[in-house]
C-alpha cells in the first residue's frame, strides 16, 4: 500500500456517499460542458470563415426583404467578382412540421467555384446543373430522414403555399453545413410564378483584399434604388446570423456556471461532513507522526479523485448526448454541429479539479490543524 | 542516548483554558525513565495521567518546564518537526485501538511506514515481524471490524513497534477489553519490553498492571504523589526529583 491506495481506500470507506458525489459532480460538469459547447461552435463557425473570398449581399432593410433577381447581373459585372449565386430560403418540412431543416434554393450554375471548400463532387454539380429538379442534401439530413442519393422526396411549403418534388442528386459534402439542402431556384421561381425576387445574393471575390472593395461598390452602385443592399463579409454575416443565439448564449453560460457552483457548495458539504466524521482518525494518523502537510494531500487528493471521475463522466455523457442526438437538431442550422471541443474538455477537467480542490480544501486544512489531543478525545 | 534516559520530564506544568476557567492538568511534575523499563502511570480519573503522556508523546506541549524524549528535547519543536520526530521516535497504543477501519490489519500495521523511506518488499518484510510479534501472523488480510477487541488491540501494537521507536506509549491498553484479553495485553507488552528492551510508558487505571510494570508513577490532581516499585519489589528504577 502507498498513498494512492491509501486515497483509494478512503474512498471506498462510503461508496454510497462516494457515488452519489460523483454523480452530483457527473451531472453538473455534463451541464456545463454542454452548455460550453455550443458558443464554441459559434465561434468556430465564426473563425472558418473569417479569411472566406464570399460576400453575402442582402437588402438593407433586412434578410425579410428581398432584392431583384436582375441584381445579377450587374453584381456579376463587378470587377474582381467571380462568382454570384442567388439565394432563397424556400423553409419547408419533410413529413412532419418538427421535420425542419435549412432548404435553400439556388442557381446552379456557379455553385461549385461559390463553395469549392465544402467537397462536392464534380459528378453531383453536374447533375445538379442539368436536372431541374434536382437538389444536393447535406450527410446530416440524408442520415436523419435515411435518404439516398437517387430518392424523390416532397418537401411541403411553409411560406409559400405549394409543395415541392425534389429529386437527390448527390451530397453537399463533407465540409459543407451539415443540414443544408440545395435546390434550383428557377424551379422555385417558376412553382412561385416568377415573383423575380431573391433573399440574398452569395458573391465570390478573387482574393481577400478585394472584400472590402466589393462590398462597398455594390452597396454604392444600389443606393437610392427601391432595394438598396447591405453586403458584408461571409464571417460578419454568419456572426449576424448567431447573433440572434447571443442571449442563449449567455443564458448557458451563466446556468452552467450556477449549477457548478451550487454542485461545489453540496459538494463542499459532504466534503466536510465526510471530514468531520474522520477527525479522530486524522487526529491518530498525526499522532503517529503524519505530517499536517500529507493528511491535507490525501484529503484533498481523495476530493479532487472523485471530481475529475465524474468531470470524465461528465464530458463523455455529454459528447454522447451531442453524438446521440444531432440529428435532432438540424433546425438550428449552423450550430447543429455541436460537438465537444478537446478544449472544453479540458476547460471541464480543469474545473473538476478546481472543484475537487476548493470543496475539500478548507475543511481538510481545518482537519489537519485541529489539535490532535482535542481530536483524540473525540473517541474517548 | 543522554544519560540513559528514555523519557526526562522537568518541572512540567500544563495548564489548559476552559472559557474562563484555568485547569492544572500537571503540576510541577520531574520524572526520568530509564531506557528499557517498562512504567505505568497511574492515578484516578482527571489526574493528568493521560496529559503527562501526551506531553511525552509530543503532541501537547506544557505550559512550563522541559521534556525530553531519548535524550532530544521536544519542547521547542514545531509541529512539522514534531510530526517527523513523532514518526521516528514514538510508537502510540490507544485504549480504543483507533485502527484505520477501511485498511486490513496489514495495512493498518503498514501505514506508519509509509513515511519512511522503506521499499514495499522491506516494509512488507517488516510488518510480517510486527504482526508475528503480537502473534497475528495469521489475521494479515482481516480488517478491524472482522477481529475482537484484543485482537485489535494487537494490531495496534503491531502499528506502534514496526517503525521500532524509540519509545512505545499506550494510553489505557487494556481499558476497553474483558479480563482475559486484558491479561493477555499486559503480557504481550512485559514480552516486548524483556525480549526487544522496548522502554513503554503506560498509563492504566487498571490495578492488574502493577504486577507487569516495573515502576509506577502515581498522579493525583496533576501532581506527581509517589513512585512505587511494581513486578520487582524494592527497585524503583525510576526517579523523580
Amino acid at each position: 500500500m502507498k498513498w494512492l491506495a491509501l486515497i483509494f481506500k478512503n474512498l471506498r470507506r462510503s461508496p454510497r456517499r462516494s457515488i452519489l458525489t460523483v454523480l452530483s459532480v457527473t451531472v453538473s460538469l455534463f451541464i456545463f460542458c454542454a452548455l460550453a459547447s455550443v458558443p464554441v461552435v459559434a465561434n468556430q463557425i465564426l473563425a472558418d470563415s473569417a479569411s472566406s473570398l464570399r460576400i453575402a449581399c442582402h437588402n438593407k432593410a433586412g434578410l425579410a426583404y428581398g432584392l431583384p433577381q436582375a441584381y445579377k447581373r450587374a453584381i456579376a459585372g463587378t470587377s474582381h467578382v467571380v462568382a454570384v449565386v442567388p439565394e432563397s430560403w424556400f423553409g419547408g418540412v419533410y413529413h412532419e412540421v418538427k421535420d425542419q431543416f435549412p432548404n435553400l434554393a439556388v442557381d446552379p450554375e456557379q455553385i461549385d467555384v461559390m463553395w469549392p471548400d465544402w467537397g462536392m463532387s464534380k459528378e453531383a454539380v453536374e447533375q445538379f446543373k442539368e436536372l431541374r429538379t434536382a437538389c444536393l442534401v447535406g450527410p446530416a439530413t440524408m442520415k436523419r430522414f435515411n435518404w439516398h442519393v437517387g430518392q424523390q422526396i416532397m418537401l411541403r411549403g411553409t411560406i409559400y403555399n405549394f409543395n415541392l418534388a425534389l429529386n437527390i442528386v448527390g451530397m453537399l459534402g463533407g465540409k459543407a453545413p451539415p443540414s443544408f439542402l440545395f435546390f434550383r431556384r428557377d424551379y422555385l421561381e417558376e412553382a412561385a410564378g416568377e415573383p423575380g425576387f431573391v433573399d440574398n445574393y452569395w458573391v465570390r471575390v478573387d482574393q481577400t483584399s478585394s472584400v472590402p472593395k466589393v462590398i462597398a461598390t455594390l452597396d454604392e452602385r444600389f443606393a437610392n434604388s427601391s432595394a438598396e443592399t447591405l453586403s458584408e463579409s461571409e464571417a460578419s454575416f454568419i456572426g449576424g446570423f448567431l447573433e440572434n443565439y447571443r442571449l442563449f448564449f449567455q443564458l448557458a453560460e451563466v446556468l452552467g456556471f450556477i449549477v457548478v457552483v451550487t454542485i461545489g457548495l453540496v459538494a463542499a458539504n459532504t466534503a466536510a461532513m465526510s471530514i468531520r466524521e474522520r477527525r479522530a482518525e486524522i487526529a491518530v494518523m498525526r499522532a503517529i507522526g503524519f505530517p499536517s502537510s500529507a493528511i491535507l494531500s490525501v484529503i484533498v487528493a481523495e476530493s479532487v479523485s472523485m471530481a475529475l471521475v465524474g468531470g470524465v463522466f461528465g464530458c463523455g455523457a455529454a459528447y454522447l448526448t451531442f453524438k446521440l442526438f444531432s440529428v435532432g437538431t438540424d433546425a438550428i442550422g449552423p450550430l447543429s454541429n455541436i460537438h465537444v471541443s478537446s478544449a472544453i474538455v479540458g476547460e471541464t477537467m480543469l474545473l473538476a479539479a478546481l472543484l475537487g480542490t476548493l470543496s475539500a480544501l478548507i475543511p481538510a486544512y481545518a482537519a489537519a490543524r485541529h489539535n490532535i489531543v482535542d481530536a483524540l478525545r473525540l473517541v474517548a | 542516548m543522554a544519560d540513559g534516559y528514555a523519557v526526562e520530564l522537568e518541572h512540567v506544568t500544563r495548564i489548559y483554558k476552559r472559557d474562563e476557567f484555568e485547569i492544572r492538568a500537571l503540576d510541577d511534575v520531574t520524572v526520568k525513565v530509564p531506557e528499557g523499563h517498562f512504567v505505568g502511570i497511574m492515578g484516578p480519573s482527571g489526574s493528568g495521567k493521560t496529559t503527562m503522556l501526551n506531553l511525552i508523546a509530543g503532541i501537547d506541549h506544557p505550559t512550563s518546564g522541559r521534556v525530553a524524549v531519548g535524550g532530544e528535547e521536544i519542547t521547542g519543536m514545531k509541529e512539522a518537526q514534531l510530526a517527523g520526530w513523532r514518526a521516528r521516535h514514538i510508537g502510540l497504543i490507544f485504549q480504543f485501538y483507533n485502527l484505520i477501519p477501511v485498511l486490513t490489519a496489514f495495512e493498518n500495521v503498514e501505514l506508519p511506514l509509509l513515511l519512511t523511506a522503506l521499499r514495499k518488499a522491506e516494509r512488507r518484510s517488516h510488518v510480517q515481524a510486527a504482526l508475528n510479534a503480537v502473534g497475528l501472523a495469521d489475521r494479515t488480510n482481516h480488517y478491524p471490524r472482522q477481529l475482537s477487541g484484543g485482537q485489535e488491540q494487537r494490531v495496534a501494537i503491531a502499528r506502534a513497534i514496526v517503525t521500532d521507536p524509540t519509545i512505545v506509549l499506550a494510553d489505557e491498553p487494556t481499558g476497553d477489553l474483558d479480563a482475559q484479553s486484558a491479561e493477555d495485553i499486559l503480557t504481550l507488552l512485559t514480552e516486548l519490553n524483556r525480549r526487544f528492551n522496548k522502554t513503554i510508558v503506560m498509563v492504566t487505571h487498571d490495578a492488574r498492571a502493577e504486577r507487569y510494570v516495573e515502576t509506577i508513577f502515581r498522579l493525583d490532581k496533576g501532581v506527581l504523589v509517589g513512585v512505587e516499585s511494581g513486578r520487582t519489589p524494592g527497585l524503583a528504577a525510576a526517579t523523580h526529583d
